[in-house]
C-alpha cells in the first residue's frame, strides 16, 4: 500500500495498488473472456495497473502463450466497454499476459505455476503478491484451493511483505451446509482477510450511491425508519431466459441464482445502520446485522409469504419464445423456479412491521433492477377532495437507466384543488454523462488494494443461507405450485400479486 | 443551441421559464440545472470558443450558463439572449443558455446582472475565458458571488503564476480557484507518483540529483519555461521539499536551468507535432541511485513510463493519455468544486522559484475586498 508516498498526498488517487501476479482459473473459459480481461485491459487502459502487473491464464485447454494472447486480443475486442481496442496500450497488456496449461486435480501443474511466478517476481518485480480468481464451477474450488496451499503459492496472512488473496464467484454453496462447508475449505487454506467473495452487483455504481444517497445527506436518514416508511419492494427482473444455462439453472433456481446473493445484498445496503466508518469490517458487520434480523420463513409461513414460478412459452419483443421446460438441458418436467417473490421482514427497531416485497425472475416483461421505498399516506386527507393521495415513493435504479427518482403529489394549475403525482428524476447518464467503469473493474482494483469492503464476508453468506435454506426445504418437501405458472414476457404468477395484494398493497409499476 | 431572443435583463427569467414550459409540451425533458456557470470572454473573438465549450459541457453538467461579453460604445446598455441547451440538434433540452452583452461603461454592470440571473441555492462558477489581465475590477467584482473560479494559466505568462497564487490567497476560502492547465496535469502527477509508491523508489529521493522537463513551446516563447512546468515543477518542489529562497537560473535561448540546494533542474523546448504548447514531453529524476522517466513517444497520446530501482525490477510501461479537450477540462474541475490545497501551494511554490525569470507584474491586485 502506498500511503506514505508523499506524491500521492492531495491527488485523486490515493492509493494505488503493488504490482502483483493475476492469476486466472479457467482462463479459458466464458467468464474470463466476457468480463475479466476486459476488465483488467480497461483498468491498464484508465492507468490503474501497477507496472510489472503480471495475468496468468490457468486451464486445461493446451494453447501457447501466443494463443492465448490472440484469444484474449479477440475477446477484449468484443467485450470491452471501449471500442476499439487500443493498440498501443494492447500491445503492453499483451506482455504481461502469460498460460499454463493443465488439470487442476494434478498437482504437478501447481509446481509449473509456481516456477511460472517466481520467474515474474524475478523480472517483473510483483514480489510475491498473488491474486487467484477461482473463474471455475465450485465442484473445483476445493482441488484449486487444496493443490495452492500444497505448492506452498498461499503466503501467510500476516506477512506484511508479500500477499495472497483468492476472489471466488457465486454460488457460494447451495444450502446453509453447503456454504458453511465451501467456507470452512476456504478457511483451511485462507485466511478471511484474504478471501474476496464477488457479487458483482456490490461493484455497480448505483449500489455504491444508495449508501451515498442515505449516509451523505441529511434528509433521509430521518425518514429511513417504521415511523415514515409504509413498505419496500425490491424487483430484479430480467427479460432473459437461461440463455443456455439450462444445466447451471437446473441446479440453482432463481433462489439460489439471485435472492440469496445479490437481492439479500440490496436489501442489506437499503436496510443497514449507518456503520461508524465506511471500511470493510464496519460496513460489513451493519449488514450482516440486517441478515441475523430477518423474521425466519418456516414451515407454514413458507407457503403464505412466497411464491415460485416458472416461465412458460411466450413471447420476448414481439418474439416467440420457448417455455423454460424446452430450453435445452432442461428436464421436461422440472420444477425449478425461475421465478421467485417473498415478502420480507426486518426484526429490528428500524423496520419492525414494514414489509418488504421482493421478486425476481426470468423471461419477465422487461430487464430492470429497483429498489422502491414507499412511503406512509399523509396522516390527515387534509387535500382528498380528489380522492385519496398518492404516498410518496422514493425509487433507486439500479439497472438500466440508473438513477434515483422520488415520486410525489402537487397541485395541478387550476382554480380547483386537484393533486397529481409527479416526478423528479436524477440519472445517473444525464447527470454525469459518459459510462462509468464496470462493476469487475471496480472490483479487480479494490481486491488488488486489499479492500474487502465490495465483497461478501463468510458471516453475511452463512446468514444469508440461514434464512434461504429453510425455505428451500419447505419447497423441497411440498409438493410443487402449478408450472409453468407464467408465460414469458409477463410479470410472474398471479400468486405473486395475490402476495402483495392482500395487504393491501399492489407492485409498483416498473 | 436553438436560435436566441433578444431580451432585457428583466425578460430573461420570463423568457427562459416560457422555453421550459414549450420543452416539456414537446419533448417532456424534465428541468435538472446543477449550477450557473458564467462564462466571462475577456476578447471578442473568444466568443465562439467559449459557446462551443459551454454547449459541450452542459452535456455532462445541466446548468444554466451566462456568457458576458462586452464591446465599445457610447450609450452604456446590456442586452440579453435566452435560449436552451440541447444535447443533440432537435433533441432534449439540458440547461439555460443566456448571453449578456454590455455596451461601453456598462460592462461594470456585469457582476450585478449576472448575480440576478444566477440561479437560487446552487453553486455559481466563473470561467475566466483568456488570458486574466494583472488586475480586472470585473474579475474582482465577479469572484465575490461565486463558488468555483476557473482559469487557465496556459492562456497567461510565467509571470501570472504569481498572479494566480494572489488570487487563490485572497479568496480565504470563499471560493475555489481551479485551473484547467493543472487539470490537465493530473496524469503526469499520477505517473510521477507511481514511481515512488514502494518503498525501493522512495529510498531514492535522499539522493535526488536533477530534474528535467522538456516541453512543447508556444509559438516564439519567450519564458524560461512555460506556465504548465512552472506549475509542475511547484508542485514537485513542494512535495520534495526543495529550498525556494534562493534559486539560482541559467538562460539559454530554448532552454533555462535552475539550481534549488543540490537539485539542478532543466527546462527544455521541445516542439513536438501533435502536442499542444505548454504540453509535457519528457519528465526525467535522476537519483544518485535510480532512475526515473516518462517519455512522451512518437504518437503524441503514448508516453512511455520508466524506472531503474535497485533491488525492484520494474519493466517499462506503454500507457495512452489522451489529450483532454477544454469542456472535459471544464467538467473535471466542476466536478469537485471544492478548494484545491494542492493547486494553491504548487502556485505558491512555483511562483516563488520563477520570479527571478519572470517580469514582475505591472500592477499588483489590490487587498481583498471584506464583504460582499
Amino acid at each position: 500500500m502506498t500511503s506514505e508516498n508523499p506524491f500521492r498526498v492531495g491527488l485523486e488517487t490515493e492509493r494505488a495498488p503493488a504490482p502483483c501476479v493475476f492469476v486466472i482459473f479457467g482462463a479459458s473459459g466464458d467468464l474470463t473472456r466476457r468480463k475479466l480481461l476486459p476488465a483488467l485491459y480497461n483498468l491498464a487502459v484508465s492507468r490503474l495497473v501497477p507496472a510489472g502487473m503480471s495475468i496468468v491464464g490457468f486451464a486445461l485447454t493446451e494453447l501457447s502463450e501466443d494463443e492465448f494472447r490472440k484469444n484474449m486480443h479477440d475477446a477484449v475486442a468484443e467485450f470491452s466497454r471501449r471500442k476499439p481496442i487500443d493498440e498501443t496500450v494492447w500491445s503492453d497488456f499483451a506482455s504481461r499476459l502469460h498460460y499454463v496449461s493443465g488439470k487442476f486435480e494434478d498437482q504437478s501443474n501447481f509446481g509449473k505455476l509456481r516456477e511460472k511466478l517466481e520467474e515474474l517476481d524475478r523480472t517483473n518485480g510483483t514480489r510475491g503478491n498473488r491474486i487467484y480468481y477461482l473463474a471455475v464451477p465450485p465442484s473445483a474450488f476445493r482441488m484449486v484451493n487444496d493443490n495452492l496451499s500444497k505448492a506452498g503459492l498461499v503466503h501467510d496472512p500476516d506477512d506484511a511483505n508479500r500477499y495472497s488473496r483468492i476472489i471466488i464467484e457465486k454460488p457460494f454453496g447451495r444450502d446453509l451446509a453447503s456454504g458453511d462447508a465451501l467456507n470452512a475449505d476456504l478457511h483451511r487454506v485462507f485466511h478471511e482477510r484474504q478471501i474476496f467473495r464477488i457479487d458483482h452487483y456490490l461493484g455497480k455504481e448505483t449500489v455504491q450511491n444508495l449508501v451515498a444517497m442515505r449516509f451523505g445527506n441529511a434528509i433521509f436518514e430521518p425518514i429511513w425508519n417504521r415511523n415514515h416508511i409504509d413498505h419496500v419492494q425490491i424487483t430484479v427482473a430480467e427479460d432473459i431466459g437461461v440463455e443456455g444455462r439450462g444445466k447451471f439453472y437446473e441446479e440453482a433456481g432463481t433462489t439460489r441464482d439471485i435472492v440469496q446473493n445479490h437481492l439479500l445484498q440490496l436489501l442489506m445496503v437499503m436496510a443497514m445502520e449507518p456503520p461508524v466508518a465506511f471500511n470493510a469490517d464496519e460496513v460489513r458487520d451493519e449488514k450482516v446485522k440486517v441478515l441475523r434480523s430477518l423474521k425466519p420463513i418456516r414451515g407454514e409461513d413458507v407457503a403464505r409469504l412466497t411464491v415460485r414460478g416458472q416461465y412458460g412459452p411466450g413471447n420476448f419483443a414481439g418474439k416467440p419464445v420457448p417455455g423454460y421446460r424446452q430450453e435445452p438441458n432442461v428436464s421436461a418436467t422440472s420444477v425449478i423456479e425461475t421465478f421467485v417473490a417473498m415478502r420480507i421482514e426486518i426484526d429490528n427497531w428500524r423496520f419492525a412491521g414494514v414489509p418488504i416485497y421482493i421478486r425476481a425472475g426470468k423471461r419477465l416483461t422487461k430487464r430492470v433492477t429497483e429498489i422502491s421505498v414507499h412511503f406512509k399516506e399523509v396522516p390527515h386527507a387534509l387535500l382528498a377532495q380528489q380522492g385519496p393521495v398518492d404516498p410518496d415513493v422514493l425509487a433507486i435504479r439500479i439497472q438500466p437507466d440508473e438513477g434515483i427518482g422520488l415520486r410525489f403529489v402537487a397541485k395541478v394549475p387550476g382554480p380547483t384543488m386537484t393533486l397529481r403525482p409527479v416526478t423528479m428524476d436524477f440519472r445517473y447518464g444525464s447527470t454525469f454523462g459518459g459510462s462509468g467503469p464496470e462493476a469487475y473493474e471496480r472490483l479487480i482494483l479494490d481486491a488488488m488494494l486489499g479492500d474487502p469492503t465490495l465483497f461478501a464476508r463468510a458471516d453475511e453468506v452463512n446468514a444469508a443461507w440461514r434464512f434461504i435454506t429453510p425455505i428451500l426445504d419447505a419447497w423441497s418437501k411440498a409438493p410443487p405450485p402449478e408450472l409453468p405458472g407464467y408465460p414469458s414476457g409477463t410479470w410472474g404468477p398471479a400468486a405473486a400479486t395475490d402476495l402483495i395484494e392482500r395487504d393491501g398493497r399492489s407492485w409498483r409499476r416498473l | 443551441m436553438e436560435a436566441a431572443v433578444k431580451l432585457s435583463v428583466d425578460q430573461v427569467e420570463r423568457e427562459v421559464a416560457h422555453l421550459w414550459e414549450e420543452e416539456a409540451r414537446k419533448s417532456g425533458a424534465a428541468r435538472v440545472e446543477l449550477l450557473t456557470l458564467v462564462a466571462l470572454v475577456s476578447e471578442p473573438q473568444l466568443l465562439e470558443r467559449a459557446e462551443k465549450v459551454l454547449a459541450d459541457v452542459v452535456k455532462g453538467v445541466p446548468c444554466r450558463t451566462i456568457v458576458a461579453v462586452w464591446r465599445d460604445g457610447a450609450e452604456p446598455a446590456i442586452t440579453a439572449d435566452a435560449s436552451l441547451h440541447r444535447v443533440a440538434p432537435g433533441g432534449p433540452a439540458c440547461g439555460d443558455a443566456i448571453t449578456l452583452e454590455a455596451i461601453g461603461e456598462a460592462r461594470e454592470w456585469i457582476p450585478g446582472n449576472a448575480d440576478r440571473l444566477a440561479l437560487s441555492d446552487l453553486p455559481v462558477c466563473i470561467w475566466w475565458v483568456g488570458d486574466l489581465p494583472d488586475h480586472d475590477d470585473l474579475f474582482d467584482r465577479m469572484v465575490v458571488n461565486a463558488d468555483v473560479v476557473i482559469v487557465n494559466s496556459q492562456e497567461m505568462d510565467l509571470r501570472d503564476l504569481e498572479k494566480l497564487s494572489s488570487i487563490a490567497q485572497r479568496s480565504r476560502g470563499r471560493y475555489a480557484l481551479a485551473d484547467l492547465a493543472w487539470a490537465r496535469l493530473r496524469w503526469v502527477q499520477d505517473l510521477v507518483a507511481r514511481f515512488f509508491d514502494d518503498e525501493q523508489g522512495r529510498a531514492c529521493l535522499p539522493g535526488l540529483e536533477r530534474i528535467d522537463i522538456e516541453f512543447s513551446p508556444r509559438d516564439g516563447e519567450k519564458d524560461a519555461t512555460s506556465t504548465r512546468s512552472g506549475l509542475l515543477f511547484g508542485w514537485l518542489a513542494h512535495v520534495l521539499k526543495l529550498p525556494t529562497d534562493s534559486p539560482q537560473w541559467k538562460r539559454g535561448d530554448t532552454w533555462a536551468e535552475v539550481r534549488l540546494g543540490d537539485v539542478l533542474t532543466r527546462f527544455e523546448q521541445r516542439p513536438q507535432k501533435g502536442v499542444r504548447p505548454g504540453g509535457i514531453v519528457r519528465l526525467a529524476i535522476q537519483c544518485k541511485t535510480g532512475r526515473f522517466e516518462i517519455q512522451r513517444q512518437e504518437d503524441p497520446q503514448a508516453f512511455r513510463w520508466s524506472r531503474e530501482v535497485p533491488g525492484a525490477p520494474t519493466p517499462p510501461q506503454l500507457l495512452r493519455v489522451l489529450s483532454l479537450d477544454e469542456p472535459t477540462l471544464l467538467l473535471r474541475c466542476l466536478e469537485r468544486p471544492k478548494r484545491d490545497p494542492l493547486l494553491e501551494t504548487s502556485l505558491q511554490v512555483g511562483s516563488r522559484i520563477v520570479r527571478p525569470v519572470a517580469p514582475r507584474l505591472s500592477r499588483l491586485p489590490p487587498p481583498a475586498p471584506t464583504s460582499s
